[in-house]
């Protein structure tokens, strides 16, 4: 569905990418692994068009995204759930939930409208909250409505940014279980985490990114029969 | 009492316009997070064109607050177009610099093309002033006022009741998050910078009306009187600018009737100054 080909992206003279390939196939959780700094949030830019790469080539169903301007890439069917959420905080709930449909309010009023209540429904905490400001939203409550207001626009792959990021534990758990869910739906997941046991829990395939370059490939077992990989990354010590 | 009431009364009529201007200031500053310093010059080339069309055409009161605002959005498109669009990747800082230059280059425009400093602006001075027990009610302030109201009540309505105006207040908010939507966050805020320079029109031909006059010091007023109700209010809020304009208005006229005139300048300067000294968390312009 998504194959990046020796991506380099750079910030000045800085190469945060030095030719990331990877890929996601349809229907699975892929997940990407790696320690701060390693790239991982500059690549799901960078297949948002929010960073333009130096070279190499993103496709997305077959067709070029790479030079596709970020608005269109939602378009194209990709959603990002960005790093902190970043919802919309001075507007309520349900603004931000139109908001994520913005590409789609032209053309498609209707499904719009069905959609925003089967938000409602499927978080009914939304509801709960649907006229209050999203600055009020405890932490967890904000990455649902990030979620709820990426899948407004109705996406065929959906990226995560580490959705974990400043939760407690049990709120974790729950947004995993809702990408899992969602996956199960049909919606093919690009997730990047640092939470590395709970993200290889749902994943199909892992990779693993290091100073702007994949490191490691291969199934979550792969990943945690991999002993350098388990002790850096799951904290399991063996032999 | 009676002293207290009527320059309170006369400070809110005044106050509501330096609201609009307030209002202006912060639409631009919160969708593009950078500052407009050329705000009040644009303002001022539409009075000017407002002016030169009343000389030449006496008694023509709509076609010149057309002209005023129709300046006001040209002059508007100008900046945009070269401090802002044009410098979009640069430092915010390089933005503000540019709005200074064309501030400057605005303000000699208006003198070179205009046949004296102090030029006329048509005032609709038949209106009765109106008295409400021991207060009166000039007929400029009213219309100050009610006109001033009537653009708030309206932009409001555009801001928060429409598509277009929730777009607006997304991309103020986060203008990342707002293109990861599909939001064509260049445009709107090109939009946003309309739609300022054209209350900023309509506020100019509240004041001159008032004035009936202007000068080419006009633009450092308006951009001194709109920074500061965007400050008051907490640089970044729309409803903190509408109440910032109110505040700095009755001060200025508690000042005028108590102190005099020479103070006016002084209090509300003074009082800026400690409001942005003394409020630990302005917004600096994180959503409207
Ligand atoms: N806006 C930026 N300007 C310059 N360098 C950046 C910027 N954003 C990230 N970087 C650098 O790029 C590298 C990768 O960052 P990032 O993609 O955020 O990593 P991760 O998401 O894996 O923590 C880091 O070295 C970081 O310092
Ligand atoms: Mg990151």
């Amino acid at each position: 569905m998504l194959e990046v080909q020796d991506v380099v992206t750079s910030y000045g003279m800085i190469q945060a990418l030095k030719g990331v390939s990877l890929a996601a196939r349809t229907g699975e959780v892929t997940c990407i692994l790696g320690p701060n700094g390693a790239g991982k949030t500059t690549l799901l830019y960078t297949i948002a068009g929010i960073l333009r790469p130096r070279s190499g080539s993103v496709r997305f169903e077959g067709r070029e995204l790479a030079g596709v301007p970020a608005d269109q890439v939602v378009r194209r069917g990709i959603s990002l759930v960005p790093e902190n959420r970043l919802v919309f905080a001075h507007m309520t709930v349900r603004e931000n939930l139109l908001a994520g449909a913005y590409a789609r309010l032209g053309r498609d009023g209707g499904g719009v409208k069905v959609d925003l209540e089967a938000m409602l429904e499927r978080f009914p905490i939304l509801r709960q909250r649907a006229g209050q400001a999203a600055g009020t939203l405890s932490g967890g409550e904000q990455q649902m409505l990030a979620v709820a207001r990426a899948l407004m626009a109705r996406p065929r792959l959906l990226m995560m940014d580490e959705p974990s990021l400043g939760l407690a534990p049990m709120i974790v758990e729950q947004i995993f279980e809702i990408v899992a869910a969602l996956n199960r739906e049909g919606i093919t997941v690009l997730l990047v985490e640092q939470n590395a046991r709970l993200a290889l829990s749902i994943a199909h395939h892992a990779y693993l990114l290091e100073q702007g370059r994949i490191a490691f490939r291969g199934t979550p077992s792969e990943v945690s029969a991999n002993e350098a990989i388990s002790r850096a990354y799951l904290g399991i010590k063996r032999g | 009492m009676v002293d207290f009431l009527q320059a309170l009364v006369d400070g809110v009529m005044l106050g509501a316009t330096y609201s609009l201007l307030g209002l202006g200031f912060t639409l631009i500053f919160g969708v593009l997070r950078r500052l407009n310093l050329a705000f009040g010059p644009t303002i001022l080339v539409g009075i000017y064109a407002g002016s030169h069309l009343s000389l030449a055409w006496p008694g023509a009161l709509v076609p010149v607050v057309a002209v005023t605002v129709a300046g006001a959005l040209l002059a508007g498109v100008y900046v945009e177009r070269f401090s802002f669009r044009a410098l979009a990747r640069q430092a915010p800082v390089v933005s503000m610099i540019s709005t200074f230059a064309v501030w400057m280059q605005l303000q000699e425009l208006v003198s070179l093309l205009s046949p004296s400093r102090t030029m006329p602006y048509p005032s609709p001075v038949w209106l009765p002033a109106v008295a409400v027990g021991p207060i009166l009610l000039r007929s400029d302030g009213l219309l100050m006022w009610s006109g001033a109201t009537l653009i708030m009540l309206a932009l409001f309505a555009l801001l928060y009741r429409t598509r277009f105006g929730t777009t607006i207040r997304a991309v103020a908010d986060s203008s990342e998050a707002a293109t990861l939507m599909g939001v064509n966050v260049a445009m709107v805020g090109a939009a946003a910078f309309l739609v300022a320079s054209a209350v900023g029109g309509l506020a100019g031909v509240l004041i001159a009306q008032s004035h009936q006059q202007v000068t080419p010091y006009f633009g450092l007023w308006a951009t001194v009187k709109g920074m500061t109700a965007m400050l008051l209010g907490g640089a970044g809020s729309l409803p903190g600018a509408v109440v910032g304009g109110l505040a700095l208005g009755v001060v200025e006229t508690q000042t005028l009737w108590h102190f005099g005139g020479q103070w006016r300048d002084l209090v509300s300067y003074a009082l800026l100054f400690l409001v942005v000294a003394l409020s630990p968390r302005t917004r600096w312009g994180s959503g409207l």
